[in-house]
């Protein structure tokens, strides 16, 4: 079974901000709720400057999942972290837990009141029947059930957004860098994917005993 | 007085550049790598693991931010992106420490009510009725005591309902539930912050401290255990200290915290709000476990009490016992608004049964 996961290669981003439009009009995002951003540090400086995109990593031990107050969330066979809408109360922990600043809120009401938490799915839809009109709705685009990769990365102009089986996406990067000699840093991984310092490698998750496998 | 700052703010960054040369900002430490080692990109990765705010075409809060920057909560020995610190937070101590103090606690005291009972009157009820409480101040401590009851369930629920209501009721239900509980704790909790702040100014006078409020602390276990009565105004040492510690300084806490929480249209940071959140989960789980030694003494605990609460009047033999300066004060007649004249029908509690 494959283990999806994100990858930004952060010497061929090019700040188009195409996996952001890509993600956007595939999953029919609500105005206001950006799944995918594009940062560039260094904005501007000769020789300095770096773009990464970014969402939600869908980490193996998900920060989300662990603080959300009615455990909406669950993990596919994929390694795809997903949440259902229906349970969601909209208080908001997931998105103070996230270091990626994932989690998206679309204001429901006066005061900045919450609706309910939206994020990207890994075009891997939610707990509905797959492809359905109720999941397209809710969650956007189910590419997985179709046989495809997520939009925005197959979308990317530079291929510098991989997404997919996280063994494969390592090897093409380990290439890269080797051809290229340079570019090694990883961004994210350590945080999303990592064994913490001292700690026990993750107990494999029993299967989901919610949602679709 | 702007300028002046501003002069001053100047100097003194003058005289900081003087006396040291700045140290050189990321984009340049990267710019020279490049020259030096091209595709060493070490500080731009440094600058990232800092969180600080970069450039991104999405607007939003914190969208800048690639990942959140370090953080370290109470009792945790390494760094780790704030997130993961608030949950490690979150998830440990404060759920297993604050659990265990409010299950303990009532488990002390119904373990208390079971071995010694009720606090009970020595002498029987006289029959005559003085006037402890104004329907106002009634309307004001149910106020503040009904809002915080339904706050305190809500947020127990949303706190540990996960561990033991959901494996019990599921996820539906549980889902449906705690969504209630949401919008119940949003929107109650102004009402309680209100109450509160009429209760502070309302029972300020008759909660300042006295010197005979020394002797209640060294005699308390003597009243809880064998019933003995020490002299007390009209509200005894352990109501003060109920008022001081528990009304003022933990609603403080609770409703500082709570308003961060309640309007997140002010732009706050996360950081801002996993502070918020531990804050007013702390402070409310001690107010919640010293709440219940209230609620106990108010109900169960003492005999008579509720009824003083709940109807405003209060038996001579009840206020003898039990605020023998607060009684004094009424009959010598320093009290006029609690001295006796016509009982209505509504106060029947501690009559002399037939």
């Amino acid at each position: 079974m494959a283990r999806m996961k994100f990858l930004c290669d952060a010497e061929r981003c090019i700040e188009c901000n195409g996996c952001v439009t890509a993600c956007k009009n595939e999953n029919e995002v609500p105005w206001g709720v950006n799944r995918r951003r594009v940062v560039t540090i260094n904005d501007g400086v000769v020789g300095a400057e770096k773009s990464i995109s970014v969402a939600c990593m869908h980490c193996s031990d998900a920060p989300c999942m662990a603080v959300c107050p009615v455990d909406c969330f669950y993990r596919t066979d994929d390694g795809v972290v997903l949440h259902d809408k229906d349970l969601c109360i909209g208080c908001g922990y997931c998105f103070y837990a996230c270091p990626f600043g994932a989690p998206q809120f679309p204001q429901a009401g006066a005061f900045g009141l919450r609706g309910k938490m939206d994020k990207c799915t890994f075009c891997a839809g939610g707990p509905e029947p797959d492809r359905s009109d109720a999941e397209f709705r809710k969650y956007g685009r189910n590419r997985l059930a179709e046989g495809k990769l997520p939009a925005c990365a197959e979308m990317c102009s530079t291929k510098a957004l991989l997404g997919g089986d996280g063994d494969v996406i390592a090897d093409i990067y380990r290439e890269r860098v080797l051809r290229r000699g340079r570019g090694a840093d990883l961004w994210g991984w350590s945080s999303a994917y990592g064994v913490k310092p001292g700690a026990q490698p993750p107990v494999q998750q029993p299967a989901p005993t919610r949602g679709k496998s | 007085m702007r300028r002046t700052l501003l002069t001053l703010g100047l100097v003194v960054v003058a005289a900081g550049a003087a006396a040291q040369a700045p140290a050189p900002s990321g984009a340049q430490q990267q710019q020279e790598r490049q020259t030096t080692q091209p595709g060493n990109n070490a500080p731009v990765m440094r600058e990232i693991k800092s969180g600080e705010k970069h450039y991104t075409g999405i607007q939003g809060r914190e969208t800048g931010v690639l990942i959140q920057p370090p953080a370290r909560f109470p009792g945790q020995s390494a760094m780790a992106t704030a997130g993961e610190a608030w949950r490690n937070f979150r998830n440990g101590p404060v759920t297993f420490y604050g659990g265990w103090l409010v299950v303990l606690v009532i488990a002390a005291i119904l373990g208390f009510y079971a071995w010694k009972g009720p606090v009970k009157l020595h002498e029987p009820p006289s029959g005559r009725q003085l006037r402890r409480f104004s329907p106002f101040e009634m309307t004001v401590h149910w106020s503040a005591a009904i809002s915080f009851c339904v706050l305190g369930i809500s947020g127990l629920t949303m706190f540990f309902g996960k561990h033991i209501l959901l494996p019990i009721i599921g996820y539906t239900l549980f889902a449906w539930f705690t969504a209630l509980c949401k919008n119940l704790h949003n929107f109650i909790a102004p009402l309680f912050i209100v109450s509160v702040v009429v209760m502070i100014f309302m029972w300020l006078r008759d909660n300042l401290p006295r010197a005979y409020d020394w002797q209640w602390f060294g005699k308390a276990w003597a009243f809880f255990a064998r019933g003995e009565h020490i002299p007390s105004g009209r509200f005894n040492a352990g109501e003060k200290a109920w008022f001081w510690g528990g009304v003022i300084l933990l609603s403080a806490f609770v409703a500082w915290s709570g308003v961060i929480l309640l309007f997140p249209n002010f732009d706050q940071s996360r950081a801002v709000m996993q502070d918020a959140w531990s804050v007013h989960a702390i402070a409310a789980l001690i107010y919640i476990t010293v709440s219940l030694g209230h609620i106990y003494m108010g109900t169960i605990g003492v005999e008579g009490a509720y009824g003083n609460m709940r109807h405003g009047y209060t038996d001579e033999t009840w206020a003898k016992e039990h605020h023998s300066i607060w009684y004094e004060e009424v009959k010598s007649g320093r009290r006029p608004e609690a001295a006796g004249g016509a009982v209505p029908e509504g106060a029947p509690h501690m009559k002399e049964k037939p």
